[in-house]
């Protein structure tokens, strides 16, 4: 069964909700609901605690409903961290990294899947090597390169070993193939170079790969934690999950605040989503089908 | 002469193809390639990442035996995966096919599916905190409510790790759910239609028909679960940094708290390697099984 | 006792589409009856109405005397073959065979005797043990066939089940089709939009467009008496030449050709030639100035291209009734002659008509007019 289909075609064929769904009361909503409150309880609960007042959250039974609205805990938050910061940092890290990831994966990927060079198949199997090697074998070494390098501490740390993955140019190496090699050669016979037939011709069909891998790096790049905490010490220099890890420190009591805190974080991510939702959705489907 | 065997060599396929890769190439060889072969040299040696390293042999690698703190983290990682896996991947699949209904407000119970994927394991450890908050959390009222509990969640040593287990579970089963999806609706509807036409009931077409072809992406699901769930880290870190006690230790939270907090860096860099070691050999023996398994189920 | 019966079946797609309007069709039992027509014509939705995979949005289809609007189809008794065989990608061609029969609880060893029965009928006895992606597209066809034979069903239900093969092949499972239902007798109810395959396999021909049932009756009946223009110029390969005619006083003219025709109304009509009904003129048959352009020797007749005086006029497709001309003044005309005859481009014949062979449709209703000549 060809995995490509679920690249091209809308993420969830919606066609059979249009067919007689005579189902509000199907017994399926008995199996959904809980289930998708069991979900969605949780994140709920973090918006109610963080409009509270320090007593509501050191009540039990817990109240549902705040009697108030704190708007006052986010403004405390945002003055007791440099969350603007944080965010800031995230957003540069994050955008660098895709952006380089998209534009060297791009190249890269072109090459193993069009271009016959010397070294290309030992080079492909060592890219490939890195992506069965778990994280935690490499962070020691990569953490002593990094400091050699005098990027300790600095975004670039963040940015510089996560410029290209071996997962990009995998996905956009297959992908590649799977175009139609008479358009290239066309472009090539008319006279384009390669790297004109890279960018006016394979690159524009391959929207719905770039923006998988745009997706996936986003969401891998913005949540990571174990690296810029290996990595990062001063507070002004910290990613959002890093920082929220630190104030989670300092305010483990404050529930209120905490909460607050961890909505700030969350809200960036949760907006693209809501936007994005189909190319996350898309880009996850592919990669668990093509793996 | 020359000046066109040097526009013919710039202009060849060789140099051509390696100045588009040469990039990423460059940037995996030095951060990819380039520590893991670090790594196990570091491996063999003691260091605390500051003064000159010391050339040990196996040392490291035979302490690793007697070390109860690393037999812990190992077990923990491993009760851990075997709870984790078969209840993300399973529940995933149950959840996908319940998703997989065209009922209305489908996609409304996709979307609460889904989002606990994108939010980050920091932010989830942080809920949970909350939520499992032995006198104040939502989770014990609610147990309350049904005659169970009231339970220590993270402060338990005997429920920590489990608790850690539903935290992650409701974190990534998204992620199982989204691409048990993409699959089910990947099977052509003309294979059900045969079957109902040949006599299958719901319970025959999903058997027969459904599951096998699911059986690839279930692989992978378990296979991809798994390295994840023995990679285990963030959630360990923030929830219950390894406690209470050492209730929570696992393999990665030892040895990163091994070479960054108490600069034993050479024998956590063979933990990792002896770490990575199981989760290779542990995925072989799955891919080996797996694909006997998905061979005779038809 | 009827085989299988369709009574006034009407099927609505949401949004209003009409697929199938209004549709009887009576099939005998162990009767090979075709479904043919275009693309959208509702064939396929009348078939699969009759599986159960499409609900009846009023009317009812019955099998023998049973009527199965509501049955499921595990339960109808029917088997299917579709269109890109669909099958089971992970099972043995045995498994594939045997699979509806397990689901059913049939014993082991009466499973292994009619599959065996079915594979040595289709030729699949080597072929036991493969997979579908190891067979080539004329063994999946037969296993699909298999499939469908082994469960002995009432009705035997056909797909387009030969339009993904090659045409060498097609031609042969054509002839395998054919003999298997001499054979086996089984009331089938077969789609198809090609209309070679209507006529040679079919014992009658149900023509349908725009989901109405156009004629039904014997290939050979619908060939040579066609009740309007759609089934006129759908079936016939290559397809009727139809002119604009205008009939006064028992004669219609069109461009130079004056048929005679007794009885027939003044008005507006169609004339249909059919290619291979067309001749060089001897003596005086009506006949017409005939244009050579392009000629297409076939081994077995010749297809000459040409135009003659007069307007040529579209046969209707999909749910139109009313047709339109076509701008120009000559005619494109198609003739079919033996090998024998050798017009050379830019030549000019006198092409004869035998007034007999002739088909007169009003012009606007498109229906055929009887004539009593």
């Amino acid at each position: 069964m060809s995995a490509t289909p679920v690249l091209d075609a809308e993420p969830f064929r919606d066609a059979d909700l249009k067919k007689g769904s005579r189902f509000w009361l199907s017994p399926w909503h008995l199996v959904l609901l809980p289930i998708a409150l069991v979900m969605v309880l949780p994140l709920l609960w973090m918006v109610v605690t963080s409009l509270q007042t320090l007593n509501e959250t050191r009540h039990y039974p817990p109240t549902l409903l705040p009697n108030s609205l704190e708007w006052n805990n986010y403004r405390a938050v945002l003055q007791e961290a440099p969350f603007a910061r944080w965010f800031l940092n995230t957003l540069i890290v994050t955008v660098v990294v895709v952006i380089g990831n998209l534009l060297f994966c791009s190249l890269a990927g072109y090459a193993f899947a069009r271009i016959k060079f010397f070294g290309r198949e030992v080079a492909f199997v060592l890219i490939l090597a890195t992506l069965m090697v778990p994280f935690q074998v490499i962070i020691i070494p990569e953490f002593l390169i990094v400091r050699r390098l005098g990027m300790i501490d600095s975004l670039g740390a963040l940015i510089l070993p996560n410029l290209a993955g071996a997962f990009g140019i995998f996905l956009l190496r297959q992908f590649f193939r799977t175009l139609p090699i008479e358009l290239e050669e066309a472009a090539r016979i008319d006279g384009c170079s390669r790297l004109g037939v890279l960018f006016k011709i394979v690159l524009p069909l391959s929207g719905p790969a770039l923006a998988t891998l745009a997706v996936i790096t986003f969401m891998w790049t913005w949540n990571d934690f174990l690296w810029p905490l290996i990595t990062i010490y001063n507070p002004d220099h910290m990613t959002l999950q890093l920082g929220l890890a630190t104030f989670q420190g300092a305010h483990s009591s404050t529930t209120n605040l905490l909460m607050a805190a961890n909505v700030l974080s969350l809200l960036p991510i949760l907006v693209l989503f809501f936007v994005a939702q189909r190319y996350f959705i898309r880009g996850i489907a592919t990669s668990g089908l093509k793996g | 002469m020359a000046a066109s065997r040097v526009q013919r060599a710039i202009a060849s396929d060789h140099t051509v193809g390696w100045a588009f890769a040469f990039p990423a190439v460059a940037l995996i060889m030095i951060f990819g390639i380039v520590p893991i072969i670090w790594s196990a040299v570091i491996s063999f040696q003691r260091t605390n990442l500051l003064s000159p390293p010391v050339w040990v042999g196996f040392a490291n690698y035979k302490a690793l035996p007697d070390d109860p703190l690393f037999k812990q983290s190992m077990v923990h990682a491993l009760i851990f995966a075997t709870l984790f896996v078969p209840l993300s991947v399973a529940g995933g699949l149950f959840t996908a096919i319940a998703l997989n209904r065209p009922i209305r407000g489908v996609r409304l119970y996709r979307t609460a599916v889904f989002v606990p994927v994108v939010v980050s394991t920091i932010a989830t450890a942080v809920i949970f905190l909350w939520v499992f908050d032995p006198h104040f959390g939502l989770a014990n009222w609610l147990l309350a409510k049904v005659g169970l509990g009231p339970f220590g969640f993270f402060e338990s040593p005997n429920g920590a790790l489990y608790s850690v287990v539903v935290m992650t579970v409701w974190g990534w089963i998204g992620f199982d759910v989204i691409i048990f999806l993409a699959a089910l609706q990947g099977i052509p509807p003309e294979l059900v239609e045969a079957a109902q036409i040949d006599g299958a009931r719901t319970w025959g077409i999903f058997r027969g028909v459904t599951l096998p072809l699911l059986g690839p992406v279930t692989m992978f699901l378990v296979v991809w679960s798994s390295i994840n769930a023995l990679q285990l880290f963030d959630e360990v870190y923030l929830a219950t940094n390894g406690g209470p006690g050492t209730a929570t230790y696992v393999p990665v939270f030892y040895l990163f708290r091994l070479a960054f907090l108490q600069g034993v860096a050479g024998y956590a860099a063979a933990i990792a390697y002896v770490l990575f070691i199981a989760i290779l050999a542990l995925t072989v023996v799955q891919l080996i099984v797996g694909k006997r398994m998905v061979y005779y189920s038809s | 006792m009827p085989g299988l019966t369709f009574d006034h079946v009407t099927k609505v797609f949401a949004g209003d589409t009409v697929a199938v309007d209004n549709f009887s069709l009576s099939v005998k039992d162990g009767e090979f009856m075709i479904l043919v027509g275009p693309s959208g014509c509702g064939k396929t939705t009348a078939l699969r109405m009759v599986a159960g995979l499409e609900r009846i949005t009023s009317g009812t289809i019955s099998i023998g005397d049973r009527v199965i609007n509501d049955v499921s189809p595990r339960d109808r008794d029917i088997a299917m073959v579709f269109q890109n065989y669909a099958l089971y990608p992970h099972m043995t061609v045995y498994k594939n065979l045997a699979f509806g029969l397990k689901q059913r609880r049939v014993p082991k060893d009466e499973i292994a005797i009619r599959v065996k029965g079915v594979t040595s009928m289709l030729g699949l006895d080597d072929l036991l043990g493969r997979r579908p992606a190891q067979l080539s597209g004329g063994q999946r066809q037969r296993v699909a066939m298999g499939r469908a034979l082994v469960r002995q069903p009432a009705a035997f239900l056909l797909d387009e089940p030969l339009s993904n093969l090659d045409a060498k092949l097609r031609v042969q499972v054509r002839g395998d089709l054919k003999r298997l239902h001499q054979r086996l007798d089984i009331t089938t109810v077969y789609v198809t939009h090609d209309q070679v395959e209507a006529m040679t396999l079919g014992d009658r021909v149900a023509v349908m467009s725009g989901g109405v049932l156009q004629q039904l009756g014997p290939p050979q009946d619908v060939y040579d008496l066609p009740v309007n223009l759609f089934v006129a110029g759908f079936i016939g390969s290559p397809p009727m030449n139809l002119l604009r005619a205008t009939s006064r006083d028992g004669v219609a003219t069109a461009g130079d050709l004056s048929l005679l025709i007794p009885g027939l109304a003044d008005g507006e009509v169609v004339v249909g030639l059919r290619p291979e009904h067309l001749r060089i003129a001897e003596g005086d048959q009506p006949a017409m100035e005939f244009h050579v352009e392009v000629v297409e020797p076939l081994g077995d007749g010749v297809i000459v291209h040409g135009s003659v005086a007069g307007q040529l006029v579209t046969a209707p497709s999909g749910t139109q009734a009313v047709l339109s001309p076509l701008p120009g003044e000559r005619a494109e005309l198609t003739a079919k002659f033996e090998p024998t005859v050798r017009p050379t481009p830019g030549e000019r014949l006198r092409l004869g008509v035998d007034p007999a062979k002739a088909h007169v449709f009003d012009a606007r209703t498109g229906d055929a007019i009887a004539r009593t000549g």
